[in-house]
């Protein structure tokens, strides 16, 4: 139960804020670190300490508004458009070498000395493990399916069995390689070459230090483990040498940011939780992910994220953790548990595949800054259509943050100003439902479309009967170099849009003013050109229209656009480095004025451990 | 529901029944070995392309079209797809292709990999934690793959399966016919070392008695740089180099600079059947590798 005497001090102080509380201008964000309390404190703040003439005076300057098309087609557009150019023509010089070696002679001379006597005392050492290892072969393979040898695979230091180093040119080449090859003899009508033994005057057509039978390999056909370790012998040592004998994967991806800002309240600034949260150093997504097969049914998937707060306060989020199927008949899949929505393109990714530093605007605005996930079942179906086609249908409760527009009591019980109901679900109407549809096609060998539509609907806290519906478009372009190498060179274009309807309601016993209806919508696109290996430049526009209301003053609901620029490097495809420049503008509503800022991102990143493979 | 459900499947099978069965390849080399033993008794589709990287191939939403409904999937295993394939497995849906099935033909199975890392460490660049899965090249694993897969269509097709016996022997004896020619071409330059712009080429090395030993990348996938190639030319001179080998996907130029400063020629590789011109098979492929070889090295 909440204190009668808090509900009668907001009532009074609605009225107050509708009456004398049109048009301020931003002011520097105190010190609070949920918004909600921001919210307050900017309230009493303003009661407290403004004068009547002061507040006049405030009303009388009131905001001036830039029209963003307008801004967008000119100052910033051109610009950015003009940085990408500059980019694009330094790729030309980037190649030149720069001459190295700046050892004298003599050091080199030294220095190749001691690495041929080293390089000697090597190939003496490797002629003895040579040796030995071809005597534990020899045992080994005439003891058939005895134990496997647990030392290096001997493709490398198994002798060639090619015959005749300076025989006559008469003399057949080898056509088999038992060092290769293991127990090839299978070959019907091969030649009768000893592999390891005297030259028959054939190139061995076998080689059975390369490879083993095939026969052992195929026929242990149930209940294989999913490396090659139900072959024979040979195999064996490969996979003692690298893994495959886990349950699971496991990685580890550390992604900070250096952020530098004209704003003093980043976090309001930047929409995602992920996202640079204040100026200087942040730690927002570090991230240990585990994956494998959980039986012969299903496989399971968690990722667990901690994230260090303003400040430095360890915060941990079990971000997603499911289990789906693996081989349900016709096409269908089963997942259930804590998982991102597939809405759309942003959101069921995680951000260190993000093209950049930041979240996009419409989507921390109207799916939540952590995007839309919570505890879930779905069920998916690929269509038996010539083209790729698939429908997927989800049903999470969508209860607190992650269930942003839906049953979330917002910070300290407030959402859109009003005092949130927190119930629990009364029916299937209170569960979020969202359903998508992707399709995709291939317009030709290096290039590939993929669009979808998605919905999500469910009711909000901000009211008994208050719904939201949020419909979304996606649509993902991608070329790529018939001689990729590394993944590089590419192009990819992704357009997103999104619609929301949000019913808000008056809140507990109809406690608000006003009950009113929002439509908000909002758009990004975004290019990517990935010009050589591990060089990816990006452009992207973000709008987002968040309907004026003159009752509710909250801050996230000012309609804003941005331009972002970055530039990545990717040494390897472990780690990254990314230069990211953002212009934002905020358009002035009922309570808040205009205003624009500029800010920097240093972005970089690591992964441990393995690295799961990328969707497409 | 139910009902569309039932008339679906129905539809489906009928689809499926037809004669022919369904085989998906993620390589080029692997779907012309599936075509030597399959003849006209089996459709390929291949997945990846002959000139691009297959470490970095996009898991495009048809390759899941094609993976759906395949009878038989034939990957090169040994972590060599480990960036693609799984998703699409995942999206696929098709228990036929399970690891352990008749349906599935993983080619590193029973061969013995090359450059097994003892320390598994990403300090030394992009190295496979498996061994070196660049093996499809050596024509004697590439007749232990036609095998495993002659033995999988075999189980699948269980009607056709002398035919697929009979095709593999007959690869099996052009192989060994072809490894005299190719052995003779190259026996004059046995011993002889070779720089390649990436390591992809042990096993073919091995076979044909090369040290394909120096590399234009300082470590593998990891971009030549200047200070390095500086070396590999100092290098390259003092041993009298005669040949680069590079790939469709890498990097020409830098492959052209080295050789310009070194007199070695460049010469044009590919592991990939369709990746160089008159190459639409596997033994055509090898023919031209061990011709182009041979007249670089003269």
């Amino acid at each position: 139960m909440r204190p009668i005497r808090r509900r009668f001090s907001r009532n009074v102080f609605n009225l107050l804020s509708h009456q004398f509380l049109l048009r301020f201008r931003n002011t520097p964000r105190p010190r609070f670190t949920n918004a909600s309390r921001v919210r307050d404190g900017l309230r009493i703040h303003f009661l407290r300490r403004d004068s009547p003439r002061a507040l006049i005076a405030r009303i009388l300057i009131g905001g001036t508004f830039a029209d963003t098309i307008n801004f967008l087609m000119t100052k910033f557009f051109f610009k950015t458009l003009v940085a990408m150019l500059l980019i694009a023509s330094r790729e030309g010089w980037a190649q030149t070498p720069t001459p190295a070696a700046s050892a004298t002679a003599s050091d080199v001379a030294a220095l190749r000395e001691q690495v041929q006597a080293l390089t000697e005392t090597v190939k003496a050492l490797q002629q003895q493990v040579k040796d030995q290892q071809a005597t534990l072969e020899k045992a080994n393979i005439t003891g058939n399916q005895g134990p496997q040898n647990e030392g290096t695979p001997s493709v490398a230091s198994a002798p060639l069995p090619t015959p005749l180093p300076g025989a006559s040119a008469q003399e057949s080449f080898p056509t088999t390689d038992s060092s290769v090859v293991a127990n090839a003899p299978t070959a019907p009508g091969a030649p009768a070459v000893n592999a390891n033994g005297t030259p028959t005057g054939q190139f061995p057509t076998t080689d059975e230090s390369v490879v083993a039978t095939p026969a052992g390999a195929i026929s242990s056909a149930t209940g294989a483990p999913p490396t090659e370790t139900s072959t024979r012998s040979l195999t064996q040592p490969i996979t003692i040498a690298g893994g495959g004998k886990n349950y699971m994967n496991i990685s580890f991806d550390g992604m900070f940011a250096l952020a530098g800002s004209s704003a003093r309240d980043l976090s309001h600034i930047e929409v995602g939780d992920h996202d640079p949260q204040q100026r200087g150093f942040n730690a927002r997504n570090i991230e240990l992910a585990f994956d494998g097969a959980v039986d012969p049914y299903f496989e399971g998937f968690a990722n667990i994220v901690f994230k260090l707060d303003n400040d430095n306060e360890t915060e941990v989020e079990v971000e997603e953790a499911f289990m789906q199927t693996t081989n349900l008949p016709f096409g269908l899949q089963l997942k259930g548990g804590q998982f991102f929505a597939a809405f759309g393109r942003l959101n069921p990714m995680h951000p260190h595949v993000w093209d950049f530093a930041d979240d996009a605007l419409v989507h921390g605005r109207l799916l939540g800054p952590d995007g839309l996930r919570g505890v879930a079942a779905q069920v998916s179906w690929t269509l038996p259509t010539p083209w790729y086609s698939q429908l997927i249908l989800a049903s999470q409760n969508g209860r607190g943050s992650t269930g942003f527009s839906f049953r979330n009591p917002g910070d300290n019980g407030i959402f859109f100003s009003r005092e949130t109901t927190d119930r629990e679900a009364r029916g299937l109407q209170d569960f979020v439902w969202i359903p998508r549809w992707e399709n995709s096609v291939d317009l030709s060998p290096t290039q590939v479309v993929l669009a979808g539509v998605s919905g999500a609907f469910g009711s909000n806290e901000t009211g008994a009967n208050a719904r939201t519906q949020i419909y979304g478009g996606d649509l993902f372009y991608k070329w790529k170099s018939a001689h990729a190498e590394g993944g590089f060179p590419f192009v990819k274009w992704q357009t997103e849009m999104m619609y929301r309807r949000f019913e808000a309601g008056r809140g507990v016993d109809e406690s608000f003013p006003v009950a009113e209806t929002f439509h908000d919508w909002g758009l990004y696109s975004q290019v990517l050109w990935g010009f050589r290996k591990g060089w990816v430049a990006g452009l992207r526009g973000d709008y987002l229209h968040m309907q004026n209301s003159r009752f509710t003053d909250d801050q996230d609901r000012q309609s804003r656009s941005r331009v972002s620029a970055n530039l990545s490097w990717y040494p390897t495809e472990f780690s990254k480095l990314r230069l990211q420049y953002n212009h934002d503008f905020l358009e002035s509503n009922f309570f808040l004025a205009d205003r624009e800022v500029d800010s920097v991102f240093l972005q970089f990143e690591f992964i441990l451990g393995a690295h799961g493979a990328h969707k497409f | 529901m139910k009902k569309i459900l039932l008339i679906l499947s129905i539809v489906l099978g009928a689809f499926s029944a037809q004669a022919k069965i369904n085989v998906v390849a993620t390589l080029s080399d692997l779907g012309s070995l599936a075509r030597e033993i399959g003849g006209d008794n089996v459709s390929v589709t291949v997945l990846a392309k002959p000139t691009e990287d297959p470490h970095f191939v996009d898991a495009r939403p048809s390759f899941v079209v094609a993976l759906r409904s395949t009878d038989v999937l034939i990957d090169g295993g040994a972590e060599l797809e480990l960036g693609w394939l799984p998703p699409l497995l995942q999206n696929a849906r098709n228990a036929k292709l399970d690891i352990g099935k008749p349906g599935r033909v993983q080619a590193s199975q029973g061969v013995r990999l090359m450059n097994v890392p003892a320390n598994v460490t990403r300090a030394a660049g992009d190295v496979h934690a498996l061994g070196n899965p660049h093996f499809g090249v050596d024509p004697i694993i590439a007749k232990a793959i036609a095998q495993h897969i002659a033995q999988s269509f075999s189980a699948i097709d269980p009607a056709n399966a002398a035919a697929y016996d009979a095709n593999y022997k007959k690869f099996e004896a052009a192989i060994n016919a072809k490894l005299q020619q190719w052995g003779a071409a190259l026996l004059p330059f046995k011993g002889q070392h070779i720089a390649a712009y990436h390591d992809s080429w042990p096993y073919f090395g091995h076979r044909f008695g090369l040290e394909i030993d120096i590399f234009l990348e300082p470590k593998p996938g990891i971009p030549p740089s200047p200070s390095h190639l500086a070396e590999v030319i100092a290098q390259m001179k003092a041993q009298k180099i005669k040949a680069i080998i590079v790939e469709p996907y890498h990097d020409r130029k830098i492959a052209e600079r080295v050789a310009s400063a070194t007199g070695a020629k460049v010469v044009d590789f590919a592991q990939y059947p369709g990746a160089l011109p008159g190459t639409d098979n596997y033994i055509k492929l090898i023919d031209t590798l061990v011709s182009r070889l041979a007249a670089a090295l003269k």
